[in-house]
């Protein structure tokens, strides 16, 4: 008898081929188009291993021909007098392996709660700058006016090298010397989904803010983006963020695309 | 420091040659991308004086000196190209010389270091280095171990290094290195942070061929000498690699205090430790708010925590090489402060920036802008070493909580401040070092006990769980996810107010008592699959007996 004809065998390896995709396959979606990614939860693969457990039953009891030859091997196991053997192992490791699933579920597990935090959220429509009004709606670098950059972002390399390094890096991949010391990390500026995604207006209103200036869902209490109004001046930051677009390639979000003064 | 090199006498006479071979750099391969990328720390002429070079210790690489550190070369000698671009690709842990594998192609790599070459005369000057043949590694087990550990006392690597490998020996405090910058005796026990890279065969290496530059030498003149055998050096690499552990520690966000019935360890060094689990928590310089400090000791904090139902124990250890405050390291402290402090002196604050309330937009009140008016370290005063762990007043409810850095005048936090020779005290603080007693808390109810070992501190903590009613202090729950954060000052380091170490928040957990339902539930569920296995295979059984 082929063994992979017989429906017992088959909805066995439905449901190993199931546990594999779900545990082991789906983690390995996101990284195919370049996403972090984490581990299943168990009560998600909990969830779904039931869903085709039921499905595999429904299939199985859906002709009394196929039911009856799905309970074979079942019912030769408890009958059968040369699996006596098989039977006492499968008596006791089964009623074992329920109980080691039900402390797994009562035991004490200590996760932290979880952090959501929004790393994008609205920006204001204005804010003041070292106590003078700045609308940052519409606003753009006052430093590209002049149509060249190139001192500007000499000045910008200054002020990130004596700043901004420790954390976001020089390679402005966010994994400065001291970056490992802060959750969330200091954020990549080498990563589609960061400046090139932005205003600089929305970028001049994070950094002369920084963390403390985050509105409640990105969680200003937990970010070490220091409020650098009190430290760098307003020239030396728009001059920061020329620095930050020349040196990734990156392009600004221009206003056009960012639709009507918002984000 | 005998065997330090001998490049000067070369240098010297090349330094009247150098302006020469600098000249017509301009269209050479490697100088864009050497501008682009390097030259903010290691500075255009390749002199290490970049805008950034300021806010580092150690400082970046003059290339003109031709002296490197990570070599496979004589003491003394110039490193080989595969040595530059090793390092190059994999960066120098523990400083700010970052690896740049993911960054340059093979091509790339090969065109700087052909550029690094050409800042310092002495790689024309100079036969091509060659790197040494190393002996490989014999085989290591607990006897090579104790005659590594013998060796290391017997060539003295205890006197920079210390007993432990703290870095705490005596010569720890007046090591300079040959620019005449002070330079610590690398932490033996975090190879993690090893320049030249944490595995035997790299510690080895570095003991044959020396770090040109520190003061740390070459030994390989010793088994020239025959003082020792090249084996014993192996045995050397050997120990040093066996003072740290297998595996960098892995930073988790919970602390989980185990619960005790009875007492709690009686002191810091009691057995009753040795079963809880041990978290690490990694600790960087504060660079968030003036005064900022750039170049802080202690890089992490090993955390235990017990409670037994009325009590929480903290035990937190931490290396630092000096008992602060200690004479030895006063010269220390005024070198550091002299070299780190002027790059964020509070002199260069703006003065309109204090009244400007820094985010009216947030939910922070932005106090953060005052701290300004916490003095920053004079390089004659001494201050202790000092710890602080750092809670909400309260157990939060949803994800909101006070600002990592010590709260705002809107959200302080409360916070356990041990300094050494000194009881803890319990404060409130509204930002960065800007302490307020406890209203209503009474002396020694926090309870401290500290000691000080050869380059380490261990430090235990203990509060009842319950707030005892006082206004603004923290109630400990069990079951309850607490945030917690630490900081730490080395004040023979020049480290006081908001020059420090920092960390973010992490969570403080207390287990909760066992309940029976975690063994009861598991064992019932057994029984009832069982006995309903057995009813089943009866009933199978006796239907056939009938069907036959
Ligand atoms: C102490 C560490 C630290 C320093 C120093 C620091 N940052 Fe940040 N920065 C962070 C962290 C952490 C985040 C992510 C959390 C957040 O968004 O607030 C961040 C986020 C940002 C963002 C938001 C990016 C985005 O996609 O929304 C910008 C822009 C930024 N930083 C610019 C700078 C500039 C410019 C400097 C130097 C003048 C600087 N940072 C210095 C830690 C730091
Ligand atoms: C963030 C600042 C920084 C940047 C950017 C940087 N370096 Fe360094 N570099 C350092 C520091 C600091 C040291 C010295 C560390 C020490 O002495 O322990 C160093 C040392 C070196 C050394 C000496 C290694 C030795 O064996 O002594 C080389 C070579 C080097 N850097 C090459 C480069 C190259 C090439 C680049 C650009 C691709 C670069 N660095 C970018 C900070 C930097
Ligand atoms: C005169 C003081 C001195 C003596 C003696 C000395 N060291 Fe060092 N050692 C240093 C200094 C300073 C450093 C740090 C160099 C740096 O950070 O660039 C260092 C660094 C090291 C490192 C780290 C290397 C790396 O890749 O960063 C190791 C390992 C080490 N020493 C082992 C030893 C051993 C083993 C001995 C004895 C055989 C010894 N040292 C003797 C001063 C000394």
């Amino acid at each position: 008898m082929k063994p992979l004809r017989h429906p017992f065998w088959q909805a066995v390896a439905i449901l190993v081929i199931a546990y594999l995709l779900i545990a082991y396959g789906i983690p390995h979606l996101p990284q195919l188009v370049g996403m972090e990614s984490a581990p299943v939860p168990g009560s998600v693969v909990l969830q779904y291993m039931v869903t085709v457990l039921v499905g595999v039953l429904i299939w199985v009891s859906d002709s009394d021909e196929r039911w009856n030859r799905f309970l074979e091997p079942v019912r030769a196991t408890m009958v059968d007098g040369d699996k006596r053997w098989l039977r006492l192992g499968l008596l006791i490791a089964l009623p074992l392996l329920v109980g080691l699933l039900a402390f797994r579920q009562v035991r004490q597990t200590v996760a932290a709660p979880p952090s959501l935090r929004s790393i994008h959220p609205a920006p204001p429509s204005s804010i003041t700058f070292r106590g003078r009004p700045l609308n940052l709606a519409g606003l753009d670098n006052p430093l590209r006016a002049d149509g060249s950059v190139a001192e500007d972002y000499e000045e910008g390399k200054r002020v990130y090298y004596q700043n901004c390094l420790p954390c976001h890096g020089d390679g402005l991949d966010g994994r400065g010397h001291f970056a490992h010391g802060f959750t969330p990390a200091p954020l990549p500026f080498n990563d589609s989904g960061t400046i090139p995604q932005l205003t600089e207006s929305f970028v001049f209103w994070r950094i002369a803010k920084g963390g403390p200036g985050l509105p409640k869902e990105g969680a200003p209490w937990n970010s070490a983006m220091p409020v650098w109004e009190d430290i760098l001046t307003e020239e030396e930051i728009w001059a920061v963020i020329v620095f930050l677009y020349e040196q990734t390639g990156a392009t600004p979000r221009t206003w056009a695309e960012a639709g009507e003064g918002g984000e | 420091m005998r065997r330090s090199a001998s490049l000067a006498v070369p240098f010297l006479a090349a330094l009247l040659l150098a302006p020469a071979s600098l000249v017509a750099q301009d269209a050479v391969p490697g100088k864009a991308e050497y501008d682009r990328w390097c030259a903010g720390c290691h500075g255009v002429d390749g002199k290490g004086d970049g805008p950034g070079a300021t806010t580092m210790m150690p400082r970046p690489r003059d290339f003109t000196t031709g002296r490197y550190q990570i070599r496979s070369t004589p003491s003394g000698a110039l490193p080989t190209d595969e040595d530059l671009t090793r390092v190059i690709l994999d960066g120098m842990p523990g400083t700010a010389m970052p690896g740049w594998r993911d960054h340059f192609g093979e091509a790339e790599v090969r065109d700087l270091v052909a550029y690094l070459k050409s800042f310092s005369p002495f790689f024309e000057s100079q036969p091509a280095p060659e790197a040494m043949e190393m002996p490989s590694a014999p085989g290591a087990d607990e006897a090579a171990l104790a005659e590594g550990r013998e060796f290391y006392q017997k060539i003295e690597c205890n006197k920079c290094h210390g007993e432990a490998g703290r870095g705490d020996g005596p010569s720890a405090p007046t090591l300079e290195d040959d620019d005449d910058l002070p330079i610590r005796a690398a932490d033996l026990t975090e190879n993690w942070f090893f320049n030249g890279g944490g595995s035997v065969e790299e510690i080895h290496e570095r003991l044959v061929t020396g770090l040109n530059g520190t003061p740390m030498p070459s030994f390989q003149d010793l088994i020239a000498a025959e003082f020792m055998t090249e084996e014993q050096l192996w045995r050397v690499a050997q120990y040093v690699r066996s003072l740290a552990p297998e595996e960098p520690p892995v930073v988790r966000e919970v602390v989980r205090a185990g619960r005790v019935e009875g007492d709690l360890p009686a002191s810091v060094d009691d057995a009753g430790w040795d079963l809880a689990e041990r978290y690490y928590v990694p600790l960087v310089g504060q660079v968030i708010v003036r005064p900022r400090w750039f170049s802080p000791t202690v890089d992490g904090v090993w955390v235990q925590a017990l409670h037994n139902g009325s009590e929480l124990a903290l035990r937190l250890v931490w290396h630092d090489p000096s008992e602060s405050p200690d004479p030895q390291w006063d010269e220390w402290q005024s070198k550091v402060l002299a070299l780190m402090a002027p790059a964020d002196s509070p002199a260069d604050a703006s003065p309109d920036t204090a009244a400007a309330g820094a985010s009216e937009q947030g939910p922070l009140s932005g106090s953060q802008a005052d701290t300004t008016a916490v003095a920053a370290a004079s390089p004659g005063a001494s201050y202790p070493d000092a710890l602080a762990v750092q809670f909400p007043r309260s157990i939060p409810d949803g994800m909101e909580r006070p600002y990592f850095l010590m709260g705002d005048d809107r959200d302080p936090v409360y916070l356990w401040r041990w300094e050494s020779g000194q009881q803890a005290s319990e404060l409130l603080a509204r930002g960065l070092a800007r302490y307020e007693p406890l209203g209503g808390s009474q002396p020694g109810a926090l309870v401290a006990e500290a000691v000080f070992d050869q380059g380490e501190w261990r430090l235990m903590l203990r509060r009842t769980l319950d707030a005892g009613g006082i206004e603004d202090r923290l109630g400990f729950e069990p079951g309850r996810a607490i945030p917690m954060a630490l900081f730490a000052w080395d004040g023979s380091n020049g480290e006081t107010g908001a020059q420090g170490a920092i960390g973010s928040w992490y969570f403080l957990y207390l287990d909760q008592p066992t309940a029976s339902s975690v063994y009861v539930t598991p064992a019932l569920a057994t029984l009832l699959t069982a006995a309903l296995g057995v009813v089943l295979v009866r009933r199978a059984q006796r239907r056939a007996r009938n069907d036959a």
